[in-house]
């Protein structure tokens, strides 16, 4: 079975990108691979299979989306929101019809006459300020044969919005941990938080938190890494919380290489956002794989991390607090820190290990060619075993024999 | 406590499974429990009719028999931990190896057709579903579990089964080779019947019947081993006990077996087991030059193995006395304790 690989590729610089170039030795191993050439529309010839990776950003995946519109295949859902990219596959081509169709298409015609809105300036663009509130993957969904999904979350999102396909679960492969080069940051200890600074990341909940822990603490130090986001005043919110002194280490977009440096100076990682786009956090899987503890937001994928890994936080009104709760547990209890930090490995070994997650690709990819006729033969026979025991099409048997199909996977 | 323990059964066969399955249901029986053995013949050919019949233990109801509830299911071995039950435990001899380590092999099921490769990820996908569902998980090996852990990601307790009850005991060392085995390709007791072509002293005597049966007559024939090989068919109880109290060794060298009983009969019987670097799960209590010998699975290297242990009646001794302190450990009360806990 051959496979055309629809995906953001190295040197371009998406995260999507690093993970097809991490994936795609692994798969290549179990699935003949033909990765296709950025721009081009068609599958190559001879494909069983289109796999299609999906993200929210219009300038890496609008070529992806267009070459799924000529020929549905399996989708890898990275985001679930997918309001940016079909913004920008519209609006950002001039294409403000495309726009209201996607925005009716969901929200009906209140979604239509706030898309007229955003179009006429007389509301903020709502990939920016609200984008969970209309996450626009419908037509990506009525596209895709097959999903793959990262989380039970998206999984949920996307048969609530009506998907009835097969649905994989594939969780996010882990990066081999690199050469490392000692970096000293001081800190006792020492708390991580990584990625654009903003709101949606939490950081005024995490200022305000650690701004407390370090009131009892004061040896712990946040180590904020990233760039600070357009209309985020960073500077002002530290003064107030009088955090701009010794208590912070500040760096700005760091390489891959320092990166992982970095994570692997801190004693534990904070990862946090709300809302979740459906995502997975490439910087919480490398904490994981250098066995650092978590905090995170209590959201989609994040949810999903076993507790003896991460300590979880409700984006709700007592945020500030639960956060502050955790970080000075986490200062308090080197123990913890500890057990916690083996568990984190353990987890990323058994449950991010990159032969594995090719292996479930593999799997997918070899239902989503030949499941159909299995179904049909499966369904078949049983449906003749049925009617052969006098059970009606719509009887409630019949029924109960295609729940116990599903339940365990052979006939969804 | 109500027990069903459930295990396939493929009708006019019977080995390692269907003899721990009836022992399970025994030993519960002895400690009080209320236990039956609840069976469905199991087919797993032609295309897809391995899933089908898998279905149906997905259609049975064990939660209650009889306006009765049943406490714990004790699921054995592929496809009866498809049932359902809010109790399920399951007590893994294997999974459906043909969709797994056995897959592309010549004792492989599944073709290279768009839906054989997708048949075969259906009842990996049955089995992570239903594994998944059990409360307590173990397997009886660490090649089992490795396995298990490599294919779903579910992590089993190890737990080991000690063998069949018979009366074990050691009779003296004497001049033939035992095999206990159904006889099937995967078993590969003409490995054996080529080291005993070659090495002129040795004496073998296989028990056991099964679809391989003929062509291992007729090679043994071939290589002029009549009068040193026996085909003893399948024995009685006393007769397998006695065969084992008079072997010199035993030799059990599946590819890439599961668990095996044989080796804890040999041991507790103080007989030596020669086995190979291939042999999978038997590798986990089989040492070489400490409970037995582990050779490359080459006809000579099994031959020279065997000579060794004619010359070294000594070494014999040790080997068996220590694999018989090992197999002593594995009892049937430390193994129902866990299984209910």
């Amino acid at each position: 079975m051959k496979v055309a690989y629809f995906s953001p590729m190295p040197p371009e610089r998406s995260g999507i990108a690093d993970y097809s170039e991490l994936l795609l030795p692994a798969l290549r191993r179990r699935v003949d691979i033909a990765v296709v050439r950025r721009g081009r529309k068609r599958s190559p010839r001879g494909s069983g299979v289109c796999l299609y990776h999906v993200g929210n950003n219009p300038e890496a995946h609008g070529w992806i989306v267009e070459a799924l519109r000529r020929r549905p295949g399996v989708v890898v859902l990275h985001d679930f929101v997918l309001h940016h990219l079909v913004a920008g596959l519209t609006i950002g081509r001039g294409d403000g019809h495309g726009y209201l169709d996607a925005m009716e298409r969901e929200g009906g015609v209140v979604g239509r006459l706030i898309g007229h809105g955003v179009l006429d300036k007389r509301i903020p663009p709502l990939w920016e300020s609200r984008p969970e509130e209309y996450h626009l993957a419908g037509e990506v969904l009525s596209l895709a044969t097959g999903l793959i999904v990262h989380s039970r979350y998206v999984e949920a999102r996307a048969r609530a919005a009506g998907f009835e396909g097969p649905v994989w679960r594939v969780p996010h492969p882990a990066w081999p941990v690199p050469e490392l080069t000692r970096v000293e940051v001081e800190g006792a200890p020492l708390f991580g938080a990584f990625g654009n600074l903003n709101a949606s990341k939490r950081l005024p909940q995490l200022l305000e938190a650690f701004a407390r822990v370090r009131r009892a603490h004061p040896g712990a130090r946040l180590l904020l890494v990233g760039a600070t986001s357009p209309g985020f005043d960073l500077d002002r919110r530290l003064q107030r919380l009088g955090l701009d002194g010794e208590g912070l280490v500040r760096e700005g977009y760091v390489e891959e290489d320092r990166l992982w440096s970095l994570i692997a100076a801190c004693d534990a990682v904070v990862s946090l956002r709300a809302p979740t786009m459906g995502e997975t956090s490439g910087v919480a899987v490398r904490a994981l794989s250098l066995g650092k503890p978590l905090v995170v937001s209590d959201v989609g994928w994040f949810s999903e991390l076993p507790g003896s890994v991460a300590l979880k936080v409700p984006p709700d009104g007592a945020e500030a607090d639960t956060l502050a709760a955790a970080l000075s547990l986490l200062a308090l209890d080197e123990d913890a820190r500890r057990a916690m930090g083996e568990a984190a490995l353990a987890h990323a070994r058994r449950e991010h290990d990159v032969e594995r997650v090719a292996e479930l690709y593999a799997s997918a990819l070899e239902q989503a060619a030949g499941g159909e006729a299995v179904r049909e033969a499966v369904l078949a026979e049983v449906a003749e075993a049925a009617a052969a025991a006098g059970i009606d099409a719509s009887s409630e048997e019949a029924g109960e024999l295609a729940h116990r199909l599903a339940e365990v996977r052979i006939a969804e | 406590m109500r027990i069903a323990v459930c295990a396939p059964q493929v009708p006019f066969v019977r080995g390692g499974a269907e003899i721990f399955a009836d022992t399970l249901v025994a030993e519960l029986r002895g400690r009080g429990h209320e236990t039956e053995l609840v069976t469905v013949p199991f087919k797993w050919y032609p295309g897809t009719r391995v899933l089908t019949q898998a279905f149906l233990w997905r259609l049975l109801d064990l939660e209650e028999s009889d306006g009765r509830p049943i406490d714990l299911v004790v699921a054995t071995k592929f496809p009866s931990y498809a049932v359902r039950h809010p109790n399920k435990r399951v007590w893994l001899l294997h999974q459906f190896r043909q969709a797994y380590e056995l897959d592309r092999t010549e004792l492989g099921q599944f073709g290279e057709s768009a839906a054989d490769r997708a048949l075969r990820r259906k009842v990996q996908e049955l089995d992570r579903v239903a594994l998944g569902e059990a409360r307590r998980l173990f397997a009886t090996s660490r090649n089992v579990a490795d396995r298990l852990e490599r294919a779903t990601g579910l992590q089993p307790e190890l737990m080991p089964h000690p063998p069949q009850e018979l009366h074990y005991r050691c009779d003296g060392y004497g001049d033939f080779v035992l095999s206990v085995n159904r006889l099937d390709r995967a078993k590969r007791i003409d490995l054996l019947l080529e080291a005993a072509a070659l090495a002129p002293s040795l004496n073998v005597v296989i028990v056991g019947d099964g679809p391989d049966r003929e062509r291992l007559e007729a090679l043994a024939h071939e290589r002029g081993l009549d009068g040193r090989a026996r085909f003893a068919g399948v024995v009685d109880e006393d007769e397998l006990a006695r065969l084992y109290a008079t072997c010199l060794a035993v030799f059990y060298a599946p590819v890439d077996e599961d668990f095996g009983m044989v080796p804890y009969e040999a041991f507790l019987s103080e007989k030596p087991v020669v086995t190979t670097t291939d042999a999978g799960g038997p590798l986990e209590i089989v040492s070489d030059r400490s409970t037995g010998l582990v050779c490359a699975p080459e006809p000579a290297e099994l031959a020279r193995a065997v000579e060794f242990l004619r010359g070294h009646p000594d070494d014999v001794r040790a080997y068996g006395r220590a694999g018989k302190a090992i197999a002593e450990q594995v009892t049937w009360d430390r193994c129902i304790e866990r299984l209910l806990a």
